[in-house]
């Protein structure tokens, strides 16, 4: 199954309108965060706030939805978010932490659930992650040489970035740029070529935009948790949904995407493993699914 | 006829000890002696040549009982050796954090003598008496200090941030419950204590108490002209245990004291009593004192101010910094001398229970040799400590150089 253990495949955005306006796609982040600390199913959350840097996030506990709303956004460069996950049970005093994570970052939080070395008392604070589909991260500096260099716009003038129908966008006030998306290759982190984990498998619930028209996400429901509190906000008007099979293009697209960056870093992992290199995945010859997230 | 009674090593401690108990014919002890067989780490050598912030990291693994003193002492030694005064929000987070140690310390302790003073029907209460009050002191030092043991965030300067207004708040209003159950707490152990049949005046000795503060510490109390060390050898009178003792003697003054709750009762608060009983007394009512005063460094800390003082120049002036901190065992003394290549170039911990060592010995006198024990756990020992080691020959296990080698 390249979508990971699911529940539920719908199509959904948030019906505010100011979410809506700033949010990368369907606002469900955004909407999801607010709703669960709202209703207090979490007092805070780690988000990817603005940083000194224009699209340089700086991690930040939100403990208010506003806070939470100036985080809105994709960000094409990692926020360490699973970092500031310890102060925000510490300093900040949050019993049940929310956060939004990549799958990478889905991957630690989870194996830090398992073995709390370092971080007593924090691993079972964590009440939901949030998780994003994610092909790959840019480090930083890559992001700002291929947009300064490569499509010759400074970033700070960027006021979107968006990947889509296989180009890197960004949006200025003035017009809108793209390169290929194979343009950008070499310049993601090396750890990205051999994650097998597009749709953040271990997350209470993933969201992205794949798979749904603009301004719609496309939400994969996972665990008690992350369901129940997707139902909750549905029913209390906060997010509208639509069946995945009444979408263009539809979970088909997902899957394919999932498949494909499974196959290509699976081969990446084989590779290296051929060559004596550690790497903390398995040789697909060793595993029955060879797609397997392991 | 005399005879030599040896408890090797002395239980239901931190650290390894043996009490050496010379008895007559009844059994009472003529001549007690105790001492530190805990093997050298050598930590104040690891520390030394390395950058001052490495101090508190390494230091405060001196012992996983009391993390939080050594760790206050050795950045109070910094501070001093440095010229840094941390700011007003960052004092009072350390003795937040130390204050909660007190609480969590000596309900450890209560747990390591239940067995001696609690009544098999009462034992469960006890004990959950103590795990409820620990859980509830260790999540203070876990926000404020960053982690409960090994506290993370006390930093040269102050603390590596302040808390937040909601945890102040989660803080307080826990804390505040916590009080009815300490008072409880205490109420439990103090009645305990008296019912245990310790007969009158065990313990009790005549040596001076020394304390530099009621509850956290003060660096002008501790006077190095008044201080002098020993080795055991001089001190034991005893060749073989003089060999075997792995502390050196430390001396206020020119003779031993007692350091510990007790000592800072006297010290600070009117306190009279002597012996075993005095000495749980006066850690059952310290848990009070802490919990009291952390609830008050609450009410008034402002969350918003800043607890450390950024960046600092590590060069130092070569000024022998003094780190003076009550531990829940007693003061702790942390010394620090960083040069001007910013490196530290002289480091030496006086800690606790090294100061009770000579004290305890002699306090088991004039009684049954079966009280020992009793008489040593009153002091709460901690014995990771200053150590002295010799240098044997491997052939012939001749001693060739008598020398220190510190903690």
């Amino acid at each position: 199954m390249v979508l990971g253990t699911y529940k539920e495949a719908l199509s959904a955005r948030s019906t505010d309108k100011q979410i809506q306006k700033i949010s990368q796609d369907g606002g469900i982040v955004t909407a999801l965060l607010s709703f669960a600390l709202d209703e207090k199913i979490i007092d805070g959350a780690v988000v990817a706030g603005p940083g000194e840097d224009m699209w340089k996030p700086v991690p930040k506990v939100a403990m208010t939805s506003d806070e939470i709303l100036a985080a809105a956004g994709t960000k094409y460069t990692l926020s360490p978010n699973v970092w500031t996950l310890k102060e925000a049970v510490r300093q900040y005093g949050l019993e049940k932490v929310g956060t939004v994570a990549i799958p990478c970052q889905t991957m630690g939080i989870r194996k830090m659930q398992s073995y709390p070395f370092g971080v007593r008392f924090v691993a079972d604070k964590i009440a939901l992650i949030v998780g994003i589909y994610c092909m790959e991260n840019f480090p930083f500096e890559s992001l700002r040489t291929f947009i300064s260099e490569k499509m010759g716009v400074s970033p700070e003038l960027v006021e979107k970035m968006d990947i889509g129908k296989g180009k890197f966008w960004v949006h200025t006030a003035d017009e809108t740029l793209s390169i290929p998306l194979k343009e950008t290759h070499g310049y993601e982190q090396n750890g990205c070529n051999v994650c097998l984990d597009y749709v953040a498998e271990l997350a209470d619930l993933s969201t992205g935009s794949v798979g749904s028209p603009d301004g719609w996400s496309t939400v994969l429901t996972r665990t008690d948790a992350g369901d129940s509190i997707f139902k909750q906000a549905v029913e209390a008007g906060l997010i509208e949904t639509k069946p995945m099979a009444d979408v263009k293009p539809g979970l088909g697209l997902l899957e394919k995407l999932a498949k494909e960056k499974k196959e290509k870093n699976q081969k990446t992992i084989d590779d290296r493993i051929a060559i004596g290199l550690p790497v903390p995945y398995k040789a697909s010859t060793e595993k029955e699914d060879p797609l397997a997230n392991y | 006829m005399s005879e030599t009674k040896v408890i090797s090593p002395t239980s239901r401690q931190e650290g390894h000890a043996e009490l050496v108990m010379e008895v007559d014919d009844e059994g009472i002890v003529t001549k007690g002696r105790y001492l530190s067989i805990t093997p050298v780490r050598g930590l104040e050598k690891i520390v030394t040549g390395k950058a001052p912030e490495t101090a508190p990291v390494i230091c405060q693994r001196i012992c996983g009982v009391c993390p939080i003193p050594h760790t206050l002492a050795s950045v109070e030694a910094m501070d001093d050796s440095l010229g840094i005064e941390p700011p007003k929000a960052g004092k009072q987070l350390r003795e937040l954090t130390l204050m909660a140690h007190h609480v969590n310390s000596h309900a450890i302790h209560h747990f390591l003598v239940a067995p001696d003073i609690v009544p098999e029907d009462l034992m469960v209460t006890a004990i959950n008496s103590v795990s409820e009050i620990r859980k509830n002191a260790q999540y203070v030092v876990d926000m404020v200090a960053g982690e409960g043991i090994h506290p993370s965030d006390v930093r040269i300067g102050g603390m590596a941030s302040n808390i937040s207004e909601l945890a102040r708040k989660r803080l307080y209003t826990r804390l505040r419950a916590l009080q009815p159950k300490v008072d409880e707490h205490v109420e439990l152990i103090a009645g305990l204590v008296l019912d245990a049949d310790f007969p009158e005046g065990l313990g009790s000795h005549d040596q001076p108490t020394v304390a530099s503060d009621g509850l956290y510490g003060n660096r002008e109390f501790f006077d190095l002209d008044r201080f002098t060390e020993v080795m055991p050898e001089s001190w034991y009178k005893d060749p073989e245990i003089g060999k075997k003792a792995c502390s050196t003697i430390p001396l206020y003054d020119g003779v031993s004291v007692e350091v510990g709750p007790r000592a800072r009762a006297v010290e600070y608060r009117g306190f009279k009593e002597k012996g075993v009983v005095a000495q749980h007394i006066a850690r059952a009512l310290e848990m009070k004192s802490a919990l009291s005063r952390a609830i008050a460094i609450l009410d008034d800390l402002n969350t918003s101010a800043p607890a450390n003082v950024g960046n600092f120049d590590v060069r130092g002036t070569g000024k022998l910094g003094k780190g003076v901190i009550e531990g829940p065992r007693g003061m702790d003394v942390h010394m620090a001398q960083v040069g001007e290549n910013g490196k530290t170039e002289f480091y030496s911990a006086l800690v606790p229970t090294t100061w009770n060592i000579p004290t305890m010995g002699p306090a088991t006198e004039g009684f049954h040799h079966e009280y020992g024990p009793h008489v040593i756990r009153a002091y709460d020992p901690c014995l990771s400590c200053a150590t002295h080691v010799i240098v044997i020959d491997d052939d012939d296990r001749s001693i060739l150089k008598e020398d220190m080698v510190r903690l």
